[in-house]
């Protein structure tokens, strides 16, 4: 069984949490006491990620970290449908990796702010949600393409990929760096449908949707 | 000039910005809005602050009939933002004063409009034909709505038949401090491209295009990423030029308390009955065998909320006063529907509805009431309905479905053609049970397997004739349901009324004490003495006249409370019981 080295308020930790839930994987949980604990810089968890990041996982003894690389991972050994990274599609592939890319860019600034506002990291916050907001920006406009073009979700595949994924926590929990999402309306009708994969989850912060109209 | 702009009509959204089951975030003049459109088709504009804890409802959950607050479950209705339900008090209807304040909606040119206090229409565009439109990605900027405004028009574009040009000439064709009308032309293509600058803030505003004539196909997304790239460049430039000035103060919205008219004590009136909405009858047509459907339009404005389970009181032109339940589903908001049976021995009132009153008439009514509220959070709900006793069942089981909530719906009836508003009960699916035909026997045995099986966390709600319904909660007790878990309403109250006793009534509030003597109720004589007490079917089946006893003994002649209610003592329904003792208190 998975083992997920996991941190309740971490928006990389859910993200792992919210694949496992829709791919239906069971897994269990090594609680770290990120903040204020700061466990994940402790002499046990260095050992698992010299790095000192959350998450890590250990399946069967292959230890991973970094969420996008666990994501790719899960979706490649663990997806039958082969949806969420499918391993055929070089072009696909490319646009999923330049999107996890993105997803680091959104934990770098959105993520960054809600450090300095909710657990009082020293950063520039000013500069964090600046960046996530240039960023926002490109993704709306993305995404709203997107809708005129019949397409659904972040990459041009009709099913969701681990790019979703990727970028939907830490979009979602923004408000709680000072960076509302009023000004993104196709983020905000992206994260509706995202709410609404089956299987999917929530964490603190995060309001689940209710049912999309039947058909 | 932002006092000014409150008057005008602004666009909020893009029509595409508000698909089914979604709320959208808007904002104007830094007053926030949650936007909805509802499964009708109807765009709601909300205050952006739920009633209860202030959170923000644009977070909030659209079922596509109610939108429902994330934070504590408190639910408002499609259009009239009133209060439907609230799961910490499952067993009681919200109060009516519990009404978001809703704002103005007009859907013109592919956008939603709104204003906060409107004068006039949407402004008429010149050369717009409705439906032959392209609106453009909204691009918010922060900047003031007039420096975004003057940008505009030296914005350049390309004619949308002619976009890989580069000479296109682009005229002012109007503008003004909140809009930019541009005409661009080269060769034989012109387009029209008229730029509403919403004022979201004082330094915060957003920019809806929209283009004349329509464009298909990839040539649409061409034009379409033409103007947001230009509209994006022009961003940049407006944004860099409001960073030099000192970014002013934001503005600070003032939330209203409650409306006036939600607020106030309705004026004293000596007659208890007031039938304050004038309604026209949009529709009148059989909705089963013997039973009239009756589809009640507002004359003017939006009827008051419903909760399911409510009923109004008709006044009919014959002078006769009449409680119908209101069987519309959750967010249906636009009219009532009620279901009249021409009764056998009717006093009038039902022949009044059945022969007299015609499509097109004009009919007046109370707000709704009501004494037969639905919790909603059973595991499971069973209602059983007798005949007419179908109409208030038919709104909770259309709420309940909604909601996905387990229910069913046993209907009894004659035969098949007694089966009320089959356009509605066919939305309930396998829910709706229908018993047919069945004699008393049949009926007691048939309620009998019905009711088998009780557990904690179900209800039964059952409405249909006395004789039905006192079977039925005989066999209810029988089989260990206990009272908090049996609802019932009444058609009419069957009691020969004893009025021959005459007692002292004390109203503890009022500090007045009257006489009640024999032949008149407690009611009439509170009326006589000025004391305005809210009253419906006066027969004591509906539960509008409750009042608290504080001392003394009733004498309960009415059908509308249960047993343990009688018992305790502390009820009374002025309407038609009296006193055992020589002296009651009211809470009054």
């Amino acid at each position: 069984m998975i083992t997920l080295y996991d941190y309740e308020l971490s928006g990389n930790c859910y993200k792992l949490r919210l694949l496992m839930g829709m791919l239906g994987i069971e897994w269990k949980t090594v609680p770290v006491d990120f903040y204020p604990g700061r466990e994940h810089k402790s002499d046990w968890f260095l050992k698992i990620n010299p790095l000192g990041q959350l998450p890590v996982i250990d399946d069967d003894g292959l230890i991973l970290r970094d969420a996008q690389a666990i994501l790719v991972y899960l979706a490649s050994k663990y997806d039958a449908s082969g949806s969420w990274y499918p391993r055929d599609n070089p072009a696909l592939l490319g646009e999923i990796s330049q999107w996890l890319a993105f997803a680091d860019g959104i934990t770098g600034t959105a993520s960054a702010a809600r450090l300095h506002d909710a657990l009082f990291y020293d950063f520039d916050v000013e500069a964090a949600r600046a960046g996530a907001h240039r960023l926002f920006r490109i993704l709306d406009e993305h995404l709203w393409f997107g809708e005129q073009e019949g397409r659904s979700w972040i990459c041009s595949a009709a099913q969701p990929t681990i790019a979703d994924i990727a970028c939907f926590p830490y979009i979602m929990l923004s408000e709680e760096g000072g960076i509302p999402r009023q000004d993104y309306p196709a983020i905000r009708r992206w994260c509706d449908r995202v709410k609404r994969i089956k299987g999917f989850s929530v964490m603190s912060g995060v309001f689940p949707a209710g049912p999309a109209k039947a058909a | 000039m932002l006092d000014l702009a409150k008057s005008r009509w602004h666009p909020i959204a893009a029509a595409h910005d508000l698909p089914l089951r979604h709320v959208f975030h808007g904002q104007l003049l830094g007053r926030e809005f949650a936007v909805w459109r509802a499964d009708d088709g109807y765009v709601n504009i909300w205050e952006n602050r739920c009633l209860h804890r202030g959170v923000r409802l644009s977070i909030g959950i659209n079922d596509g009939r109610e939108l429902k607050c994330q934070y504590h479950g408190w639910r408002y209705s499609n259009r009239t933002a009133g209060c439907t339900y609230i799961p910490a008090h499952p067993a009681d209807a919200p109060a009516r004063t519990i009404t978001n304040r809703t704002f103005a909606a007009v859907e013109r040119y592919g956008l939603v409009w709104s204003a906060e206090e409107p004068q006039g229409e949407v402004p008429e565009v010149a050369g717009f034909a409705e439906g032959e439109l392209l609106a453009l990605r909204a691009i918010p900027v922060n900047a003031p709505a007039d420096v975004v405004a003057a940008r505009l028009t030296g914005y350049r574009f390309q004619p949308s038949g002619y976009i890989d040009g580069s000479a296109a000439k682009v005229a002012v064709e109007a503008s003004n401090a909140f809009s930019v009308a541009l005409r661009s032309s080269e060769a034989d293509a012109s387009t029209l491209a008229v730029f509403f600058v919403q004022p979201v803030d004082s330094n915060r505003s957003v920019i809806r295009g929209v283009l004349d004539g329509e464009v298909e196909g990839a040539a649409r997304l061409a034009v379409l990423r033409h103007h947001n790239e230009l509209l994006s460049r022009l961003r940049v430039a407006v944004e860099a030029e409001a960073a030099r000035e000192p970014a002013p103060a934001p503005l600070e919205p003032i939330i209203e308390r409650v409306s006036p008219e939600l607020a106030e004590m309705p004026e004293e009136t000596t007659h208890g009955r007031k039938a304050t909405i004038r309604v026209q009858v949009a529709r009148k047509w059989p909705a089963a065998d013997g039973i009239a459907g009756f589809e009640l339009r507002p004359i003017k404005g939006l009827l008051p909320t419903f909760q399911p389970g409510a009923h109004i009181d008709v006044h009919l032109p014959n002078g006769l006063i009449r409680q119908y339940s209101i069987t519309n589903g959750p967010g249906e908001s636009d009219s009532y529907v009620i279901g009249v049976k021409l009764e056998r021995d009717s006093k009038g009132g039902s022949t009044c509805l059945h022969e007299t009153v015609r499509e097109g008439d004009v009919l007046a009514i109370s707000e709704p009431r009501n004494n037969f509220p639905l919790r909603r959070d059973a595991l499971q709900t069973l209602f059983i309905a007798g005949g007419i006793g179908i109409t208030p069942l038919l709104a909770m089981a259309q709420a309940l479905n909604n909601q996905s909530l387990n229910h069913e719906l046993h209907y009894f009836a004659q035969n098949e053609a007694q089966l009320a508003f089959p356009e509605k009960t066919s939305t309930l699916g396998a829910s709706l049970k229908p018993h047919l035909g069945l004699t008393p026997e049949q009926t007691g045995a048939q309620l009998r397997e019905i009711l088998s099986g009780y557990g904690p966390d179900k209800h039964v709600y059952l409405c249909g004739p006395g004789p039905m319904l006192e079977a039925a909660r005989s066999i209810a007790a029988e089989m260990g349901w206990p009272e908090t878990a049996v609802h019932f309403e009444y058609f009419k109250n069957t009691n020969v009324i004893d009025d021959s006793t005459s007692f002292e009534v004390a109203l503890a509030r009022s500090c007045m004490t009257l006489t009640v003597p024999a032949g008149k109720t407690i009611l009439e004589v509170m009326r006589d003495a000025g004391i305005d007490m809210p009253s419906s079917c006066e027969q004591g089946a509906c539960g509008t006249c409750l009042a608290t006893v504080i001392e003394g003994e009733p004498d309960h002649q009415d059908v509308y409370l249960n047993d343990a209610e009688r018992k305790s003592g502390t009820k009374i329904m002025t309407c038609v019981s009296r006193a055992k003792s020589a002296r009651l208190v009211l809470d009054l």
